[in-house]
């Protein structure tokens, strides 16, 4: 059996480190991000400018303010190690395919006859941490031959990083208790008994250790001398939604095209209907002979993996894909997959004909591909007053009303974008208008109600408050008008149209 | 035509109305009405504030209320006379009692209970239905109301402008029980309804953003004109006539309610005065023996003709009730306030103060000109006060007895909260934006400030926080419970107001506050906690028991020069009042000798005399350097007893009143809107009306500009002499004890803690210092509490208690004591005793075992062994762990026993750590403490310490104090704002602190002005060893470090151990 390696990356700014990779001017100030923690708001991360000036983890985020005038406080966002440990995880996979998340702040690696491809194991981990640094973070890292040595050694140790073969009970020596990854209330004890290095404990007899400090104790301390096997927990790329297709000779042709999406689709689609699952989005890129790699994406109302009405979507998109020289590979992607709602039976029912319908979405994608996304619109109810905002456009079918229409006031099924000015003749001061001039047609009110008083929303804007009117002429229309403000005196400029009812 | 507004929500009903209660009365007698109602749901708390602005306006105003019923419809109830009243609260005292505080749950049944001579207005439901009509079970539930409540019932009639008033009038008017117009008030005026949407945000916990229809549409819930409600009504004027009919029928008012402040009933037939006579008499003969001076039964017999007038005799005989009670239960107590520091509350034993002693004149605090109200507040050992409190309920009962209720206002920091939240601010804005207040300050927003903090003032958005944030100051947010003060009736106490329950189990509440009572004239008796009481008390008890002397308040020998002689060295630490280091760099300036001085003393530290400028011009007349001399010749009445510089809350407003031209109640008025931090306008019209006036008089302006900065600095924290008077002699009685009895007096405070300004470690330091001795934490002689063990010398030795071992609980170490027979020889015995392993391992924390001969390392290698006792076949036979070979631990040297000594129980009675460190101090010159008394005025030092006590007091203009302790004694540091802002790191983080500056010497008083700060946290971590230190750091290779593949800076290795700078105590911070 091949002799197992592995390596420890510690990250010891990992949060902060990244924060100030996305907002390139935290890099050069002090800042802590703080989480609340049994009711007290806590620094759960410090950059290395405040822990320079004396900010830990841990302490109480209104010391930290105190210690560091001007620290900037930025919010503690839970799971973001996580995350992020997993990212770095996948982007490491390209020194090791064995990785695994060492929370809350490491890596961990297997990478047991990795090395030679690196030269030497020096070379290997010297490539690993300076890239990481390149990348900005903040890393230390550590190779031996058990998880637990190369843990304590990338956390704690203070000489040479990479621990020969077998010389893990010498590296471990003079570190602390705290390198063989105990739980606190041992290491307290253990610091009480006045053992601050493993090697003034090392020695003592197996059974008053286990009787003092437990097994797990001791199952720490062969895990990093290697008497006892460690598994990992391994980091698994999750399988996208992706397919190849290389091609033996360049395709050139639309022909050529059309074969390779249809080949491509039916292959994804097999697999998404396998697993109840549909596209919302695709991409399609065609790697070009010259090394340019074209490209087209779509995306849907529902989720599908109807073959036919996915390959009509990219159909449009052919003709603005440019072989050139020829395409050596197509690959398909999915980023964006749904579960699939079992097919509606009915072909006529209430809820046949209404948004679940799916040839009405499927009808909808190709009049979105055609005339563009833009000039189709679905409305839902926002919880405003104010009438412009009361409704919103939504993106998808499937979007569900954050709040019910609302239906104990009378709102027109046709409102204006924008209120139009109409001349009124009304007694004041609220009193429904008699009649109003609308584009030059002059409308006698026969029947109103009203006022509804609607304020504005003093957050958003400034103004003046509106009266509406729901009127209805002589001809039976109905109308949505209102005054805008108190009764002036002038009248003229005060009155607006705003909708009309069905 | 006429209006009166019936229906109005005031911001006492919490987060739904967006107006004071007075705001709303003012504004509907500006507008004209005939009345206005306030109805708060469930709740009358904002009554009394309504009433007298209404009072004060000339409007009628209708007490009442809005039932929220669990099973049906809101009903709004107007009480039309004093029983109607009084069944309205009990209505609501039901609902509360079953509730949890803050809540009502009313039921239909509860209010056609008690609903004779109240009249009602329900509320119909805001929408109509699909038909456009009211749904058949709000019809139903009318049905019901109208066949009991019959004629007195109405229908609530608004115009809310939702578009179809016109058709919900129209069906309202079809119900068949007549409409009442209201217009659903919820602001006094239409611009409140921002901060009504911003309140309705923090109630519904979302932002204004996200609040959607939680909102009102429109701003139409405020006071209109009456001519505009009579347009609104036109088609309906007999909505309008029956608004003023319910006004009419409700000529219930609150003043009539003082007239149910019950009567004293008597055991024997004589009145209330005779039986307070009988008592006084009785009392004066016990503490003046038979012979009474004259003098004295003169005055007796003044105050008692005064009680008579005033028809004071139950309020006084209530208290002599439960202090009596006090008594029997030996529970310390002590009285103060303006009325307790007379001859009679001395004879009847509510205060042990005697009033011939400290030339305290009873008529200097009442007196028939000024309507005062009686104060007296009687102050518990802090332990045993809810025993009291439960007498006082079982006594009287819960009919009968009830605590006062607090209203909790919005301040600063909470309103600056609550409007930065529900506008949509992040944390950190919000957190930045409270920084730029000032604690205590009564200022509004500085500029300055908040662009210091980042902030823009400019911004549109922010500046409507900040507006809303002024609007909302002051706004109440809950009732809570007064401290301790109690009414207590004869009558029911709902027949006055709702009771409710407070939060502390087996305690209810009443809705109103004490200004609320105060201005109806109901009285209040004050029930407080003093944690000095407790610690006296406690002390009491060990003198007794070690040294057989009884004491009590009374018969502490008064006037021993020893005890001032020990007062004016500022060896005052732990006793109460005088401990702070204010007061002790005071205390060797002023150098009291008798017991005035010692009211002064309590006094003069303190914001009104500081700010008033009044300290030294004191100080100097009493060294005599100044001429005594009094501004006017009417001021010297006031001012003879304080060397003509006025000191006291009591001077600063005579003086107004006297010399300024103030009415008595003006001058309670003024004093009052110093406290409340809202009345701005207020104040300052009164600080014309005071300098005017002095000036128009011939006082300097200086004068009397320092005269109102001390009326100021007294708003806040209102400390008179008669306060002062009953805590010098707390001050005097504590001292006393710290002189004859060290011994006691240590033992009794650390039994007592926490409580004052001193860690555990300083008051045991102090104790040695003065010659006792003191022992450690021991199984086999330790009790819970610290103990006085056989005398040594002078004093008992001190026997430190399990209490002092951080995470022991009471009722193990009680195991640990009842098995202890002839005292443990193995830690097993104790385990076999049930002490649990997690208390034994404290116990070796703290190194408990020495009687044992183990020290704390060893015996904590026995603990977990303890784990392995054999069971079943094997009991009794030897554990396996009795078989090991004996191990060598680790030596541990004496600095680190006194690391873990202070981890364990926060002192160690080995050394002190900073004597470890001496030799690294010698060599960096560092001067130890006790000798800086040998140094001259001005020479510069270096000093070193642990930091005891931050305190930077909000009068001192950013002067930060630090005292630093060593093992040769403390020094005190005063670091200016300039030198704070450039070492605010070193010292707010440091444990052990250096500083460099010049000495000050002033007589006694020695004070470091610092210069530099150094924290030497770094030199503590050397106090425990740190192996493998010299080890190289870890790289790659030589070339790598350039590359800096594998960072190398050594600091930035875990050390992989608890610091021991951690565990010494960070220093407690005082404002």
């Amino acid at each position: 059996m091949m002799n197992k390696r592995y390596v420890s990356l510690w990250f010891r700014h990992l949060l902060t480190d990244r924060l100030a990779l996305r907002q390139p001017e935290l890099k050069d100030v002090p800042f802590v991000l703080v989480g609340a923690e049994r009711n007290r708001q806590v620094v759960m991360a410090a950059n290395h400018l405040a822990e320079a000036q004396g900010v830990t983890t841990g302490m109480a985020a209104a010391d930290a303010k105190a210690i560091v005038p001007g620290l900037q406080v930025i919010d503690y966002i839970p799971g973001q190690a996580d995350k992020l440990l997993n990212a770095l995880g996948e982007w490491c996979i390209r020194y090791s395919p064995f990785i695994a998340v060492d929370l809350p702040d490491g890596l961990l690696m297997d990478v047991s006859g990795c090395a030679h491809l690196w030269d030497s194991e020096h070379g290997y981990l010297k490539a690993i941490v300076t890239q990481l640094i390149s990348k900005g973070y903040d890393v230390r890292g550590a190779m031996a031959d058990t998880i637990g040595t190369a843990w304590a050694v990338a956390r704690f140790g203070r000489e040479k990083p990479i621990i020969a073969p077998g010389r893990q009970m010498e590296a471990l020596l003079n570190l602390p208790p705290t390198a063989l990854r105990l739980e606190q209330v041992i290491l307290d004890r253990l610091q009480k008994l006045g053992f601050h290095t493993i090697k003034s404990f090392i020695g003592l007899g197996r059974t008053a250790m286990r009787r003092r400090f437990g097994d797990d104790f001791l199952s720490r301390l062969n895990q990093a001398l290697g008497t006892e096997d460690e598994p990992l927990q391994l980091l698994h790329p999750v399988e996208a939604y992706s397919e190849r297709l290389p091609c033996m000779e360049p395709i050139c042709t639309a022909t050529g095209i059309e074969i390779a999406i249809k080949t491509l689709l039916e292959k994804l689609c097999q697999r998404l209907q396998g697993e109840g699952k549909g596209v919302r989005t695709a991409i399609l890129r065609g790697y070009r002979v010259d090394g340019l790699v074209i490209g087209a994406a779509i995306a849907t109302n529902r989720a599908t993996h109807h073959v036919e009405h996915l390959f009509k979507l990219f159909e449009l998109k052919i003709p603005s894909l440019e072989p050139a020289l020829g395409i050596e590979l197509f690959t398909l992607d999915a980023p964006k997959v749904e579960d699939v709602e079992p097919g509606q039976e009915l072909l006529w029912s209430a809820e046949g004909c209404g948004l679940a319908d799916t040839s009405l979405a499927e009808l909808l994608d190709r009049l979105a591909n055609k005339i563009g996304a833009a000039n189709i619109h679905r409305f839902l109810p926002q919880e405003h007053y104010w009438p412009e905002r009361s409704i919103k456009t939504s993106a998808s079918l499937k979007e569900k009303p954050a709040t019910p229409w609302r239906t104990g006031r009378a709102r027109p099924s046709l409102l204006l974008p924008r209120p139009e000015r109409i001349e009124v003749t009304a007694l004041i001061p609220d009193y429904p208008p008699m009649l109003f001039i609308y584009k030059n047609k002059v409308h006698h009110v026969k029947k109103a109600d009203g006022p509804e008083r609607i304020e504005r929303e003093w957050w958003l804007d400034q103004g003046e408050h509106r009266d509406y009117y729901q009127v209805e002429d002589e001809s039976g229309q109905r109308y949505w008008l209102f005054r805008s403000g108190h009764y002036t005196g002038d009248q003229s400029n005060q009155w607006f149209i705003h909708g009309f009812f069905a | 035509m006429n209006y009166a507004e019936l229906q109005v929500t005031s911001n006492f009903s919490f987060l739904r109305g967006g107006s004071h209660p007075d705001e709303l009365v003012e504004q509907a007698a500006n507008l004209g009405y005939m009345a206005i109602a306030i109805t708060d749901r469930n709740s009358v708390a904002g009554v009394v504030r309504a009433h007298q602005a209404a009072k004060a306006t000339g409007i009628r105003f209708i007490p009442a209320c809005r039932l929220d019923l669990l099973d049906g419809p809101s009903l709004l109830a107007y009480p039309t006379d004093i029983t109607a009243w009084g069944r309205l609260c009990a209505i609501l005292t039901k609902g509360n009692i079953r509730a949890e505080k803050g809540q009502c749950h009313l039921y239909k049944q509860d209010v056609f209970a008690g609903a004779e001579g109240i009249k009602f207005i329900t509320i119909p439901p805001d929408a109509l239905n699909a038909r456009f009509d009211f749904d058949d079970t709000f019809k139903a539930d009318l049905k019901e109301y109208q066949q009991v409540l019959g004629d007195e019932l109405y229908v609530a009639a608004s115009r809310s402008y939702n578009g179809d008033d016109g058709k919900r009038l129209h069906r309202l008017s079809q119900l068949g029980v007549p409409m009442v117009a209201t217009n659903d008030v919820h602001y006094h005026e239409s611009g409140r309804r921002e901060l009504q949407d911003v309140v309705t945000c923090i109630r519904e916990k979302c932002t204004i953003r996200n609040a959607g229809f939680k909102l009102h549409a429109n701003a139409e819930r405020y006071l209109k004109p009456v001519d505009e409600l009579e347009r609104l009504f036109r088609q309906y004027p007999d909505a309008l006539k029956n608004a003023c009919e319910i006004a009419d029928a409700c000529q219930f008012s609150l003043d009539t309610l003082k007239y149910l402040e019950p009567e004293w009933v008597s055991p024997d037939g004589r009145t209330a005065d005779e039986h307070l006579a009988a008592y006084t008499w009785a009392g004066a003969e016990r503490m003046f023996g038979e012979n009474i001076d004259p003098k004295i039964s003169e005055q007796i017999d003044f105050e008692l003709a005064f009680f008579k007038r005033r028809k004071l005799a139950p309020y006084f005989l209530r208290i002599h009730e439960y202090t009596n009670k006090a008594k029997e239960l030996n529970i310390l107590h002590q009285g103060r306030g303006s009325a307790a520091n007379c001859t009679v509350c001395f004879c009847l034993g509510i205060t042990p103060v005697n009033p011939t002693k400290s030339r305290l004149l009873f008529s200097r605090f009442m007196s028939d000109a000024r309507d005062e109200w009686p104060d007296v507040d009687v102050d518990f050992e802090h332990e045993r006060r809810e025993e009291i409190i439960q007498w006082i309920y079982e006594t009287y009962g819960r009919e009968h007895a009830a605590i006062v209720a607090t209203v909790t206002q919005e301040r600063h920091k909470g309103a600056i909260r609550d409007a930065g939240k529900a506008m949509g601010l992040s944390e950190d804005t919000i957190k930045r934006l409270s920084g730029a207040i000032w604690d205590f300050s009564e200022e509004a927003f500085d500029r300055e400030r908040i662009i210091a903090q980042g902030l823009n003032p400019d911004d549109p958005h922010l500046h409507k926080v900040l507006e809303l944030t002024e609007q909302l100051m002051g706004f109440p947010r809950q009732l809570g419970q007064h401290t301790g003060g109690f009414v207590i009736t004869q009558c029911k106490l709902s027949d006055i107001c709702p009771v409710m329950n407070a939060r502390m189990e087996n305690r209810t509440q009443l809705e109103w506050n004490k200004d609320d009572l105060e201005a109806l004239g109901i009285l209040k008796v004050d029930v407080l906690a003093l944690g000095m009481l407790t610690c006296i008390r406690k002390a009491f008890d060990l003198v007794k028991q070690h040294y057989g002397r009884e004491l009590t308040l009374e018969n502490v020998p008064q006037d021993d020069p020893a005890v001032y002689e020990m007062i004016c060295h500022a060896d005052t630490l732990g006793v109460f009042q005088i401990e702070s280091r204010a007061q002790m760099s005071m205390l060797p300036r002023l150098k009291p000798r008798i017991f005035y001085d010692l009211v002064i003393e309590v006094a003069i530290v303190r914001p009104g005399p500081i700010q008033g400028d009044m300290v030294h011009p004191y100080l100097r007349r009493r060294d005599k350097i100044d001429p005594i001399e009094y501004p006017s010749a009417e001021l010297e009445e006031i001012l003879g007893r304080t060397l003509g510089v006025p000191l006291f809350q009591e001077q600063a407003m005579e003086i107004a009143i006297v010399a300024a031209g103030f009415t008595p109640a003006e001058a309670d008025q003024l004093r009052r809107s110093m406290a409340t931090f809202k009345a701005k306008g207020l104040v300052s019209q009164f600080q014309k009306k005071l300098v005017d006036g002095m000036t128009a008089k011939g006082y300097t302006e200086e004068f009397a500009k320092r005269i109102f900065k001390q009326l100021e600095g007294f708003g806040s924290y209102g400390f008179p002499e008669s306060h002062a008077t009953s805590f010098a002699h707390l001050v005097y009685i504590s001292s006393w004890l710290k002189w004859h009895y060290p011994d006691v007096f240590a033992a009794a405070l650390l039994n007592s803690q926490p409580m004052g300004f001193y860690q555990p470690a300083q008051i045991v330091i102090d104790a040695e210092r003065h010659g006792v001795i003191m022992r450690p934490v021991d199984v086999n002689y330790s009790l819970w509490d610290n103990t006085l063990e056989e005398k040594d010398g002078r004093y008992c030795t001190v026997r430190l208690g399990f209490r002092q071992v951080k995470g022991l609980n009471e009722a193990d170490m009680q195991l640990l004591i009842l098995g202890r027979g002839n005292g443990y020889i193995s830690i097993s015995q104790l385990s076999d005793a049930g002490v649990p392993q997690a208390a034994i391992e404290k116990l070796t924390d703290a190194d408990a075992f020495g009687s044992m001969n183990l020290n704390r390392r060893e015996a904590l290698w026995e603990v977990p062994a303890l784990n392995d006792k054999p069971i079943g076949l094997f009991t009794g036979q030897p554990s396996e762990s009795t078989l090991e070979t004996q191990i060598a631990l680790p030596f541990m040297n004496p600095a680190e026993h006194v690391v873990q000594d202070y981890a364990a129980t926060g002192l160690s009675l080995k050394a002190h750590p900073v004597s470890f460190l001496r030799e690294q101090f010698n060599l960096l010159h560092v001067n130890p403490t006790g000798n800086l008394s040998n140094l001259k005025d001005g020479d510069q030092v270096k000093i070193a310490g642990l930091i005891t006590v931050r305190q930077r007091p909000g009068t001192a203009k950013g002067i930060l104090f630090v005292t630093i302790e060593d093992e040769t004694g403390f020094a005190n540091l005063v670091v200016w704002e300039k030198t704070f802002e450039k070492y605010r790191k070193d010292i707010l983080q440091a444990r052990l602190l250096m500083a460099e500056g010049k000495l000050q010497i002033e007589g006694e008083v020695i004070h470091v002005i610092v210069k530099r700060c150094f924290n030497l946290n770094k030199l503590l971590g050397g106090l425990t060893p740190i192996e493998n230190d010299d080890q190289p750091v870890l790289t790659l290779s030589r070339a790598d470090e350039q590359t800096a593949a594998v960072p190398n800076d050594r600091n930035q290795i875990p050390s992989g151990k608890t610091e021991a700078k951690d565990i010494f105590h960070k220093g407690r911070n005082f404002k």
